[in-house]
């Protein structure tokens, strides 16, 4: 037998113990690649929806407090819609009225991301919204029963081109599938403004104009021009919600680490615990390895080496309960599934597998050394 | 008497413990030659074990001389090399690892040479055989009798051929049969290895077992 499978086999001969420290550990590491998995899987998808929109600039009502995601509280009157495209350096312009519906009745998925979001446009200006092709057709204007979906919606509610879903009590027929790779917008659907306006009584309201600037126009010189021109209205660009997002998942990814210098601490604390208790326990085991000529160095490397076995093993528990985890909960959850693709970037597993070695070496330092300190008389009459 | 080298040489040893208020070692002075077998009778207390962990290099005196298998124990820094070459410790404990088998626990003082894992088995087998468990190598030293373990604690005190086998007590926790074939079987293998034998016991019937039986008092030697 090799001093390396030595190493191995030790920390499985308290199996309680060991396995104690281990769940510690792994509970840690699970978190890490949970949230590193989640977070990055946010970041690509946050990348792809601001990419997705064909509109520059969202403009919404003065202190409404919506920057185009979600219907938030911002009702503009829809003659903006054609004032705004009057403007110098915009070349096109639309209003979107979006709304919150209740899921879908009758469909058969447990749609629970607490509602369901519908956009009405003109649907000759869909590329503003970000959709420029849809498998399928588009509906058509003035329809009062056609309907497009995001291919997300569609696999949660199970419905393909032709199907009809019933929303404020009428039944609308799905005549496309569109993705942008936004997952706000293929969560969502899109019907013909003035149908959607007339259900939710916001006859001549939208909620945002999305502006398309000319190629040559400058984004913020546009913006302030609305602003200027109609100080009752905000503007958002891109880029700002782009700054934004990035600052909340800045803010997530301190989070992560933080809780990752937390996990190495209670780990570390624990990995110490744990092996001060099986050095303790084999203080005359120790002795008869000095009295047979082991080295300090050896007694030292041995130790060490139990420990890092111990948190390389949580970091194995820890990663695939993380992954499993996260995998679960986006599966019974089909609506926070579509918005989240989990990432399975390296760095995310070598952050886990870093943090669990850090903690091995941590958490075995002390022991190792007083186990290769103890004075081999001492150790030997030890009871 | 013979004249075999000495292969210990002790002059006026000397070792307290709680600073100073303990002499467990007052001055003792003794030659042994190689390949003899020496026990060290003495009541508890008397400083025999201090003197086999003295000669083992598992301490260090304070002031006097020890000179062990060539090596003059006062000055040497690296005493687990020479602990790894020249010394095999059977304890009154047995002392195994438990959750190593029996071939494995021979193993662990091979690590500290250079053999290889075929090396290490080869040779492990080898002494399991001469002492009778050839066919327990894999199992585990919980499973074993008393007498089985403490046969297994001998071939590890020899795997890495030392010089000289030191034995505290080896006998004290076996009953008096199992002793007898233990005592037996360390001074056949004594004489087959040509290693020399020194045995702490405080049995005079054990002691009688020896070539010359040496009887330390109060951290001294009272007579041979």
């Amino acid at each position: 037998m090799s001093y390396f499978t030595l190493i191995l086999k030790n920390p499985f001969r308290n199996k309680t113990r060991s396995s104690l420290a281990i769940v510690g550990i792994a509970i840690g590491i699970t978190v890490i690649v949970a949230l590193g998995m989640v977070t990055g899987g946010l970041k690509t998808s946050t990348q792809s929806t601001l990419k997705a929109g064909g509109a520059e600039i969202t403009v919404i009502q003065a202190g409404s407090g919506s920057f185009g995601f979600g219907s938030g509280s911002s009702s503009i009157n829809d003659s903006y819609v054609t004032d705004i495209q009057k403007l110098s350096g915009v070349k096109d312009t639309v209003g979107i009225l979006r709304v919150i519906s209740n899921a879908p009745s009758g469909s058969n998925s447990s749609f629970s991301g607490g509602g369901f979001s519908i956009t009405g446009i003109n649907s000759s200006k869909l590329s503003l919204a970000g959709v420029d092709s849809v498998n399928g057709t588009i509906f058509t204007n003035g329809s009062a029963n056609e309907i497009i979906m995001g291919k997300t919606a569609a696999q949660d509610l199970n419905k393909t081109v032709g199907d009809t879903v019933n929303l404020y009590g009428k039944d609308f027929t799905v005549t496309g599938i569109f993705e942008t790779g936004s997952f706000i917008q293929d969560a969502g659907a899109f019907m013909s403004l003035d149908t959607l306006q007339n259900l939710t009584n916001n006859n001549n309201r939208v909620s945002n104009i999305l502006v398309k600037i000319n190629d040559n126009a400058n984004i913020t010189d546009v913006s302030n021009t609305i602003q200027d021109t109609y100080p009752e209205l905000n503007t958002t660009t891109a880029a700002a919600q782009a700054g934004r997002i990035n600052q909340g998942l800045s803010f997530i990814d301190t989070a992560t680490w933080a809780i990752s210098l937390l996990a190495i601490i209670i780990g570390g604390v624990g990995v110490i615990n744990t092996m001060i208790m099986s050095v303790y326990e084999r203080t005359r085991e120790i002795g008869v390895l000095k009295a047979v000529g082991w080295k300090d160095r050896r007694i030292l490397g041995m130790i060490l080496g139990e420990s890092i076995v111990l948190t390389l093993i949580a970091a194995v528990v820890g990663t695939v309960v993380g992954i499993v985890g996260v995998e679960a909960i986006l599966s019974f959850s089909p609506s926070v599934g579509g918005v989240i693709t989990p990432s399975f970037a390296p760095d995310i597993f070598l952050r886990a597998f870093g943090v669990a070695f850090l903690v091995g070496i941590i958490g075995g330092l002390y022991p190792a050394y007083r186990a290769s300190r103890l004075a081999p008389t001492e150790a030997l009459r030890y009871e | 008497m013979n004249n075999k080298p000495n292969i210990i040489e002790i002059r006026n040893l000397k070792k307290s413990y709680d600073k100073g208020k303990i002499k467990a070692l007052n001055g003792i002075d003794l030659e042994i030659k190689k390949g003899d077998f020496v026990s060290i009778m003495g009541p508890s207390g008397s400083g025999k074990s201090t003197l086999l962990n003295m000669i083992g290099a598992l301490d260090r005196g304070d002031e006097g001389a020890i000179k062990v298998a060539g090596m003059d124990l006062m000055r040497t820094k690296n005493l687990s090399n020479f602990r790894s070459q020249e010394i095999g410790f059977v304890f009154q404990m047995h002392n195994l690892i438990p959750n190593l088998t029996v071939l494995e626990n021979v193993e662990i003082p091979m690590y500290e040479t250079n053999a290889s894992s075929k090396e290490m088995h080869e040779r492990a087998l080898e002494l399991l055989k001469s002492v009778d468990l050839g066919d327990k190598i894999g199992q585990n030293p919980t499973k074993l009798s008393g007498g089985e373990r403490q046969r297994v604690a001998i071939a590890r005190a020899l795997v890495n051929h030392p010089s000289i086998i030191l034995a505290d007590e080896p006998t004290g926790a076996l009953d008096s049969k199992t002793g007898d074939i233990i005592l037996n079987l360390l001074k056949e293998l004594h004489q087959k290895e040509h290693v020399t034998l020194v045995m702490v016991t405080h049995e005079p019937y054990v002691a009688e077992m020896a070539d010359r039986i040496i009887n330390v008092l109060d951290g001294k030697i009272k007579s041979e």
